[in-house]
């Protein structure tokens, strides 16, 4: 009778329904809950609004760049050019040759034999003097390319320095932001400041975030408020500084603004 | 404990201290429990009702007990309801008690009531099974609950004494994890309070319309020549 006696015909049905239910309480406490708080992130945003303004200059640039190569198909046409010159040239000492054999037409042959060394070595001469020409331009040529393609690689470091400095100045600007988020969240404020007014801090650091000196630059005209923003600066130690040591020397000297309202 | 600490859930509960974190085991493992109870009686309830309902509809539409009778007592055991057990262990009773010679009439009644009387009661704790777990979850576990959030406050507090210069930022991620626990037992504690007041106040009407059947199936009983 036992095993009958304690029948329930839903047993599986119940057990999914429950977990069910789990599946759902728990998901709504990971997806419909924000755990995260980024406070900072907000000052992150307005920083790469000014990025694009130095990535969008050098774009305009490697158009230059691009422009001159056109350029290029033109110097090709010197080498068409000495060849013009070439035939002129060329064709001076036949005029020569004809009109040399007319005033002597008689016993003219050793010097027509003198006057053909004369134009085989103007020719051989001549030949040398293009071929020097022809190597000197495409010296030029390989010159002008060395030194554009330089001066690509020299744009393109640029870019990337630029881009470079832009990451390292929005990373060195979200800390400034962290910094600074911290030191307010310490400032006790005195009852009596008027919202506009601005204390400036030159704050001096030691690796590690251990703040040297805190000197008040501009004082915002109550030295209760230039007070407490004082000690929340020497309270908020150690600042937070990036991980990368490397960055260090652009925290070593602060300058800090507060205003009581944000 | 950074200034921008990540909060999320499961972070939450993978810092917890062991205890917090046996606490929170325990009561994501009673909380199912009791929900798959809560779930059981629902059903078990909801059938329990029609059941009951059927079998009164057919009692009172069906004068002939015989027939009645043989019909209740065809189906399987489950898929009688109470009522329909308490009718056919009546009925046998009075029918072998009817069967034996000298029983005056008072006597078999006596009899078919005890009858009726040992199935009722096998019937209401067969009903309020588990309800007793569903109570002790409802009352117990939000103190099991707030242990666990007493002891992740202590060590939140505890690991604050060895920090310089105490700021919110320090104690506030430890609290926030102890408090989880409170939700957890909470989560587990209100649905099983709704639950057992709700499935308590079901099985007594359910008792008090077996209790009146009885009384009336008697009198039935009583007129039977």
């Amino acid at each position: 009778m036992s095993t009958t006696f304690n029948y329930e015909p839903d047993q599986l049905q119940a057990g999914l329904l429950a977990l069910a239910v789990h599946l759902v309480f728990f998901s709504l406490l990971y997806f419909g809950f924000a755990w995260q708080t980024q406070p900072v992130r907000t000052m992150s945003v307005d920083l790469w609004r000014s990025l694009p303004d130095v990535k969008v200059a050098p774009p305009q640039e490697p158009k230059a760049v691009e422009v001159t190569p056109p350029v290029q198909p033109v110097t090709p046409q010197p080498p068409a050019q000495p060849e013009k010159l070439v035939k002129p040239e060329i064709a001076l000492p036949d005029k020569k040759m004809k009109k040399e054999p007319e005033p002597k037409p008689v016993a003219a042959e050793p010097e027509k034999k003198v006057e053909k060394k004369t134009a085989a070595e103007i020719r051989k001469e001549r030949e040398l003097e293009l071929a020097i020409e022809r190597e000197r331009i495409a010296v030029e040529q390989a010159a002008q390319e060395a030194e554009r393609a330089a001066r690509a690689r020299a744009e393109q470091d640029a870019l990337e320095k630029a881009a470079q400095n832009a990451a390292l100045d929005a990373m060195v600007n979200e800390y400034k932001a962290k910094i600074i988020a911290k030191i307010r969240r310490n400032i006790v404020k005195p009852p009596d400041v008027r919202d506009d007014a601005r204390a400036e801090f030159r704050v001096t650091l030691l690796p590690g975030g251990t703040v040297l000196t805190a000197e008040l630059k501009k004082s915002s005209g109550n030295a209760a408020y230039d007070n407490a923003v004082e000690r929340a600066i020497l309270k908020s130690q150690p600042l937070p500084l990036p991980a990368d040591v490397a960055l260090f020397n652009r925290f070593r000297v602060l300058l800090l603004v507060f205003r009581p309202v944000e | 404990m950074e200034l921008t600490g990540d909060l999320s859930f499961l972070h939450l509960i993978s810092n917890a201290s062991v205890l917090v974190q046996l606490v929170m085991g325990l009561l994501l493992a009673v909380s199912l429990l009791s929900w798959w109870y809560i779930f059981l009686k629902m059903f078990a309830i909801r059938r329990e009702n029609r059941l009951t309902e059927e079998f009164e509809e057919e009692f009172w539409h069906n004068q002939n007990l015989n027939e009645l009778f043989r019909y209740s007592n065809d189906g399987a055991w489950h898929d009688q309801g109470a009522l329909e057990r308490i009718f056919v262990a009546g009925f046998v009773e009075f029918v072998k008690l009817k069967k034996q010679q000298g029983m005056d009439a008072s006597a078999v009644m006596e009899g078919t009531r005890r009858a009726m009387r040992a199935t009722y009661q096998r019937e209401m704790d067969r009903l309020e099974s588990h309800l007793a777990f569903l109570a002790s979850v409802g009352s117990v576990s939000p103190y099991v609950g707030l242990f666990g959030t007493v002891w992740g406050i202590m060590n939140a507090f505890r690991g604050l004494a060895n920090v310089g210069q105490a700021t919110l930022a320090h104690v506030a991620p430890g609290i926030a994890e102890a408090l989880v626990a409170t939700a957890m037992g909470l989560f587990a504690a209100i649905p099983a309070v709704v639950a057992y007041n709700r499935y308590a106040h079901d099985i007594n009407r359910l008792a008090t319309r077996f209790d009146s059947f009885t009384e009336e199936f008697s009198n039935v009983l009583q007129r039977q020549p």
